[in-house]
């Protein structure tokens, strides 16, 4: 066990399959596959989150409740069984077999896709009510008090919290390791099975690639909140 | 879906409802046990911050951050491929041969890692919500309080630590609830919980559906004892903006 020394020769040998995966052979890999996943359910949950927040807003005797349960289920059990949920209904449902990688983006979407509306619905619920009520009697429809000055208003409050949203999501596309899709996690766990004698510096390396892409995204976010701060005072 | 025989008997009946119970004794205590080093640390983290010594802050710091950071999996793999082989050889025999301490037997070592890694992880988070209910309490109760001539310790434990852990409270309650639903990544490295026993009654008779339904179901019932729990066990809330009930 080399301890005394970070034996860099194994991730150096390794980066390409740690980068990319085995992208030659047409099966994508490693961080590629850790960003795409994010990127895709991501934008997924962004967009389903977005239409749930504004079907409560509109039917919100009819619907907000029943969303706002599901919402609790949904987030009310571990991540990892919503991914074993995905992962064993979708080829029933669909009636065929289904990617592996499909089922985890799935899971991810649906989950942030509760966490979105939430965070949208909390944004316009602490907007100050004079907002609606003067926009009420401008004579506004409901639709267009949302559009023109309602969520503009709630977004850039809650650009943050989606940044972090974001942040969380990537950190949960290492739960596809469990059901072997081989993104930066899977990759870095069959590097280690197959050198076998360096487990702490591949870990350590996965760790530094998911710390880089986190904590950037992070800062990005405390600095985005410290603007719309400054923002505001200057309104004020 | 018209092929699927629903059959309930098929997990909570003969081998698979063992699995599932004793799934539900071993998920239970992992998060017990991972809620209790998380808060041991999580005061520790918080007290280095409040260290007049600035390097103490900044290691606590960068500590936090390098585990609210990095995904629990990661930790875990590191910690039991790259971090348990370098413990001196006695002990890891010891650990491998079903430990015994103070004539107790120990879990085995997968799930001693399982809780060390779910503790360290949780207690970055928990830190940051200790921290946020510290800097929610007026500055003005701290001025009051010294100017009452209470020394900075009684002060502490009297006035400004039970507000901040009135304020802290709910979201602490959440990264509990938190450690349970991080619980299932044991099963990566083998432990064997409630998600691994789901699993292994979905791969022994094929009744996906009742078992995953069941696991949910299981869940949600121990989150929902483990909230009402904290929330009993803590502090009474605070009445809005900190004010302190009553004249």
């Amino acid at each position: 066990m080399a301890v005394e020394r970070f034996h860099f020769q194994v991730i150096i040998d390794n980066a390409h399959y740690l980068l990319v995966g085995n992208l030659a052979q047409g099966q994508i890999g490693g961080v590629l596959l850790t960003l795409l996943i994010a990127l895709s359910s991501g934008l997924l949950a962004l967009i389903i989150g977005f239409v749930l927040a504004l079907l409560c807003r509109f039917f919100p005797r009819r619907l907000a409740p029943a969303l706002g349960t599901l919402g609790e289920l949904v987030r009310g059990i571990p991540l990892l069984l919503l991914i074993f949920w995905l992962y064993f209904l979708l080829p029933m449902l669909l009636g065929r077999g289904a990617p592996d990688t499909i089922s985890v983006i799935a899971a991810l979407a649906l989950f942030n896709a509760f966490s979105v509306m939430l965070t949208i619905l909390s944004g316009l619920a602490a907007l100050p009510p004079g907002q609606n009520e003067a926009a009420m009697a401008s004579g506004f429809t409901h639709w267009q008090r949302l559009r023109w000055v309602l969520l503009p208003q709630a977004l850039s409050h809650i650009l943050p919290s989606l940044v972090n949203l974001f942040v969380a999501l990537i950190k949960d596309t290492s739960l596809a390791f469990v059901v072997s899709v081989p993104e930066l996690t899977l990759v870095s766990s069959q590097i280690n099975n197959r050198e076998q004698i360096y487990p702490l510096e591949i870990f350590l390396t996965a760790g530094a690639i998911y710390f880089a892409l986190c904590s950037s995204l992070t800062w990005a976010a405390h600095q985005l909140e410290n603007r719309l701060a400054r923002r505001q005072l200057s309104i004020v | 879906m018209k092929h699927y025989h629903f059959d309930w008997s098929a997990v909570w009946s003969g081998q698979p409802l063992t699995w599932l119970l004793h799934g539900v004794g071993v998920t239970m205590l992992l998060t017990v046990l991972s809620c209790l080093l998380a808060s041991l640390l999580a005061v520790i983290l918080l007290a280095l911050r409040f260290v007049p010594w600035r390097p103490a802050g900044w290691l606590a710091a960068g500590w936090i951050q390098l585990f609210r950071n990095t995904p629990l999996t990661v930790q875990m793999l590191f910690w039991y491929f790259g971090a348990l082989p370098l413990l001196p050889e006695g002990l890891r025999n010891a650990l491998a041969n079903g430990p015994i301490l103070l004539g107790l037997p120990l879990p085995s070592s997968e799930m001693l890692t399982a809780i060390w890694s779910l503790g360290l992880f949780s207690a970055a988070f928990l830190a940051e919500d200790l921290r946020a209910g510290v800097r929610a309490v007026p500055f003005g109760q701290w001025e009051t309080v010294r100017s009452q001539g209470f020394s900075t310790w009684p002060a502490l434990r009297h006035v400004i630590l039970p507000q901040a852990l009135a304020h802290a409270w709910p979201p602490m309650v959440n990264q509990y609830l938190n450690v349970l639903k991080n619980s299932p990544l044991a099963m990566s490295i083998a432990v064997a919980e409630l998600m691994y026993q789901t699993n292994q009654i979905e791969s022994f008779n094929f009744h996906g559906i009742e078992a995953y339904a069941s696991a949910s179901v299981l869940y949600l019932l121990i989150g929902l004892a483990l909230s009402q729990l904290l929330q009993r066990l803590g502090p009474a809330p605070l009445h809005d903006k900190g004010v302190p009930h009553g004249r």
